[in-house]
């Protein structure tokens, strides 16, 4: 049993030394090289080329609305933002119609959700019986999550009809021909118009700022609202002169957010505004936005000018938006360190 | 489970001030967080124009006992307390107090600086808005009156228009107390309020409230017992949830009864 030692080299005392010798020393230069050296440098360029990613879609999305729409831009020059006469067969451009519809519906949405969106966010933050919060706030996160073709399709099935039949035509009954009320409500009386749009919109949008608003509201520390109930203040002095006050920079942020989010809105918007191109002669006439009309007649845009006047369009809904995160931005004034 | 009976463990001496000093008179008050009771069966009173510091070791219940004064609480569904709390005699606990009146009467400052997002002179004036119409003179003289009596005065006379939240945390602090004295209340409450001071804004803060308790009646929360016996005239020792010792400031850090509180007084535990 205990005869020449038959196993492995290694095994021997001396080859086992020099092996461990070995070993320590083709170790020596991998201790030195924590794990970090290898692996931070890839992380950082990894996320490096996900934020450049990022630029460069920007660019290029740019780079080919500047270059599709040229023939447009080019063509018509200023007309194209200030003329409404849109006509595919004369090959007439002017997207004033589209671009007043866009803005138009995106403000009023706003006036009529920012009130509401406000409201729900104070009442789950301030009021709410806990037994309510949990009901109120899944259903604000559910309305945000149905997507937008129901929305129009309610729109235009239940909405609209019911907006023409018990709101647009008693009024046009009511009002005398040629009256101020008689020209703010003229249009045809089918319900599909730039309110009940912006009514559309501002239920898409609601749930949105009101989530956010709720989220900000309830970042504020327990201490300083505390503090200003411990000076004697009802709960409406509280949150319009302490709580708001304390969030109002992301709150605007949040407002701005949803703006950009209207001003986008594609499908909703074309079910229910009825697509004229036409400059709309009151709320209740029909209209159109920049992302209804692209949506409608990029299918059918067979000329050239014409698919460049729809690019061109794009251009423009993208400055639109860019300006409005623009003046959110300058609104607000340099960060602040709170 | 029964290791102690309950007697043994809670032996408290609560010392009654000297009847008719007191400004506000807790009867048997209990706490509840939702189902977790927070204070037991708490009767103490808080003589007036005088100091009167809680101490007692995390969690007893100092916080929660200042919160019940002036019904902070209440703001959080769930949590209330039962027994009396009397102020000038009257139960505020019972229904139909208007609690932001009663608030008014009843300033609290916090453990960190809580400066209402606006300017320092707005900070100040604010809780005077909320229930006297002062005209711009009367106002200007309020704001520097507390300033003043919060020792801060000298520091931002010049840029009283600029926001509050710019000042450091010492300053912040004592803006706090300034906010908290313009409004004139009868009480104040002090929930730890040096202690994210450094020494000197701490020392100075000690001096604002030994000025102030000329006119009113403090309660102040802390874990500095150097603070405690410095300044206040009563202490009560507190412990899970119940007072187990109140008395002069003097004999409770000099002859304290209470196993419990000789204890803590020297440093043994807490």
């Amino acid at each position: 049993m205990f005869g020449p030692y038959t196993g492995p080299a290694c095994f021997t005392p001396k080859a086992a030394m020099t092996l461990a010798i070995e070993q320590t020393k083709t170790a020596e230069p991998q201790a030195r090289k924590p794990r970090g050296g290898v692996l931070d440098p890839i992380f950082e360029g990894l996320c490096f080329i996900s934020a450049t990613t990022l630029l460069a879609a920007l660019v290029g999305v740019i780079g080919s609305l500047l270059v599709g729409g040229w023939p447009a831009l080019h063509k018509f020059g200023f007309s194209f933002l200030t003329v409404s006469e849109w006509n595919p067969v004369t090959e007439v451009f002017g997207a004033a119609g589209p671009i007043v519809g866009t803005i138009i519906t995106s403000i009023l949405a706003l006036v009529l959700a920012l009130p509401v969106a406000f409201g729900v966010a104070v009442f789950l933050v301030e009021f709410c019986p806990p037994l309510l919060r949990r009901p109120i706030g899944v259903a604000v996160e559910l309305l945000a999550g149905i997507p937008s073709i129901v929305y129009g399709m309610w729109g235009l099935f239940v909405l609209a009809p019911w907006f023409a039949l018990h709101i647009q035509l008693p009024l046009m009954v009511a009002a005398p021909p040629g009256s101020l009320l008689a020209n703010l409500i003229q249009g045809v009386p089918n319900g599909a118009n730039i309110l009940t749009a912006s009514i559309i919109l501002a239920i898409m949008v609601l749930p949105f700022i009101a989530a956010v608003l709720r989220d900000l509201l309830m970042t504020i520390p327990p201490a300083v609202r505390e503090s200003a109930y411990g000076l004697g203040a009802t709960t409406v002095e509280v949150i319009l002169s302490v709580s708001l006050p304390y969030v109002r920079r992301s709150a605007i942020g949040a407002v701005m957010l949803g703006l950009g989010r209207a001003l986008g809105e594609t499908m909703a918007v074309t079910f229910i505004i009825g697509n004229s191109h036409d400059f709309p002669k009151s709320l209740f006439d029909s209209g159109s936005t920049i992302a209804s009309t692209i949506a409608n007649e990029f299918n059918e845009a067979t000329g050239a000018m014409h698919t460049s006047a729809l690019i061109a369009l794009g251009l423009v809904l993208f400055l639109i938006t860019f300006t409005v995160l623009a003046a959110a931005r300058a609104l607000l004034g340099p960060a602040k360190t709170v | 489970m029964n290791a102690q009976p309950q007697a043994e463990t809670y032996e408290s001496f609560v010392e009654q001030i000297p009847a008719g000093t007191a400004k506000i008179d807790l009867r048997k008050l209990n706490f509840f967080y939702g189902k977790t009771q927070a204070l037991f069966g708490v009767t103490t009173g808080f003589a007036e124009k005088q100091i009167t510091a809680l101490i007692g070791p995390s969690g007893c219940g100092k916080s929660t006992l200042l919160r019940t004064l002036n019904r902070i609480y209440a703001l959080y569904p769930g949590q209330r307390a039962e027994g009396e709390i009397l102020f000038d005699g009257r139960n505020i606990l019972n229904g139909g107090e208007d609690m932001a009146a009663l608030r008014a009467r009843i300033g609290m400052v916090f453990q960190k600086p809580t400066p209402f997002p606006m300017s320092i002179y707005d900070n100040v004036a604010y809780g005077v808005r909320l229930y006297e119409r002062l005209g711009k003179a009367d106002m200007d003289g309020r704001v520097e009156q507390s300033l003043r009596r919060a020792a801060l005065w000298d520091e931002v006379k010049d840029k009283l228009h600029t926001s509050g939240l710019g000042l450091s945390g010492g300053q912040q602090q004592r803006l706090c107390v300034a906010r908290g004295v313009a409004v004139r209340p009868e009480v104040l409450l002090l929930d730890e309020p040096a202690s994210a001071l450094d020494p000197i804004s701490t020392a100075k803060l000690e001096e604002t409230l030994l000025e102030l308790k000329t006119d009113h009646t403090i309660v102040i929360v802390t874990h500095n017992l150097g603070q405690a016996a410095r300044i206040s005239d009563y202490t009560g020792f507190m412990y899970l949830g119940r007072m187990i010792e109140f008395t002069s400031t003097e004999q409770l850090f000099t002859n304290p009864k209470a196993k419990r509180t000789q204890d803590y007084v020297t440093g043994r535990f807490g």
